[in-house]
């Protein structure tokens, strides 16, 4: 197994970030745009150009809605990026020598509610 | 705590391709940070639950064991310091449920406050009941045991089947205990019923502070 096996979109330090971070979240659910930005703490252009490229590549989605005044944009992870992520998982496993150890998965189970 | 090192300051500097060792401790990283955030209860919050149960509880035996009778229940000092422990409990829990929920949305977030929102009115319902029964004039086995027992046994296993409903799993399984120790409890008779709800929601609250410790810190890539 070579680098050239990890998806190059993922394969980069903030994108990586990005894609983890939205993959905590329970399949479906969508993080707001400035929660997002203060949890991987870029600034709004360099998250934009980031995310554009995740977009492109139909790993995330975004949805701009307005809230009274205020837009607000919201991203989540889509099917397509889970299954690239888990991708990406198997073969830095699969690198890193521990193809068959048992990691875990990154996704949500949806089953932290706080009680 | 055994977090991989924090990488993640260097690499911004320089958003070039990674390393795959780079790759993984950052993927470890994001996730573990992610999952602190979005996943209340902490271990700590549990931790501080298992101190609150045993103090309460406890507190009640000591106070209603060997001297009353006839039997009149927890003296108001032990109801002060459970007051002031479900206090801090309501606002560390408010707390955490305010980090994990900002800025998120969609369905798995509007079934969770579904979920709370009901459970809410059971904890109500479960805890008022107790108001008529004591206005009735029960007999005192009945008035020792329900207030210590029974709202818990119908919150666990209300709760046990609401959360077996929506597939939460592990909700459903620290809830089903919460109810089981209430039932076993309640054989304990008017004195030692306190006692066993203290020890048996400590060791539950002990055994969720373990297991939310075990998934935070799950690796992603196993080393």
């Amino acid at each position: 197994m070579t680098d050239e096996e990890l998806d190059p979109l993922i394969h980069v330090p903030t994108r990586l970030r990005i894609v983890a971070t939205l993959a905590a979240l329970p399949d479906g659910d969508a993080l707001s745009f400035t929660r997002l930005q203060d949890m991987i703490g870029l600034t709004p252009g360099n998250l934009i150009i980031h995310l554009r490229k995740l977009e492109e590549a139909g790993y995330v989605a975004s949805e701009k809605t307005r809230n009274g005044t205020a837009p607000k944009t919201t991203v989540t992870l889509t099917g397509h990026g889970r299954s690239a992520l888990r991708r990406y998982t198997q073969a830095l496993r699969g690198l890193l020598g521990g193809l068959d150890s048992n990691g875990s998965d990154i996704g949500a189970d949806g089953d932290h509610i706080g009680l | 705590m055994n977090n991989p090192p924090d990488i993640s300051q260097a690499l911004d500097d320089n958003d070039g391709p990674l390393d795959p060792r780079q790759a993984a401790a950052l993927l470890e990283q994001a996730t573990q940070h992610a999952r602190r955030t979005f996943r209340p209860p902490s271990p700590q919050l549990w931790a501080f639950r298992a101190v609150f149960v045993l103090v309460a509880f406890g507190g009640f035996w000591l106070s209603v064991r060997g001297r009353q009778n006839p039997y009149s229940g927890p003296s108001g000092w032990s109801l002060l310091v459970t007051f002031a422990l479900v206090a801090v409990n309501i606002a560390w829990t408010t707390a955490e449920l305010r980090r994990a929920g900002a800025g998120v949305s969609g369905p798995a977030q509007r079934k969770r406050n579904a979920f709370i929102g009901v459970m809410l009115v059971v904890w109500v319902v479960a805890y008022a009941a107790t108001a008529p029964l004591y206005h009735a004039g029960p007999s005192q086995p009945a008035w020792a045991l329900y207030p210590a027992s029974a709202p818990l046994m119908v919150i666990g296993l209300a709760g046990a089947a609401i959360a077996a409903a929506l597939h939460y799993w592990r909700l459903t399984v620290i809830t089903a205990a919460l109810g089981l120790v209430a039932v076993v409890a309640g054989f304990g008779g008017p004195v030692g019923v306190w006692l066993i709800m203290g020890i048996g929601l400590c060791a539950v609250s002990l055994g969720a502070a373990a297991f939310a410790a075990w998934q935070r810190h799950q690796k992603v890539i196993a080393p």
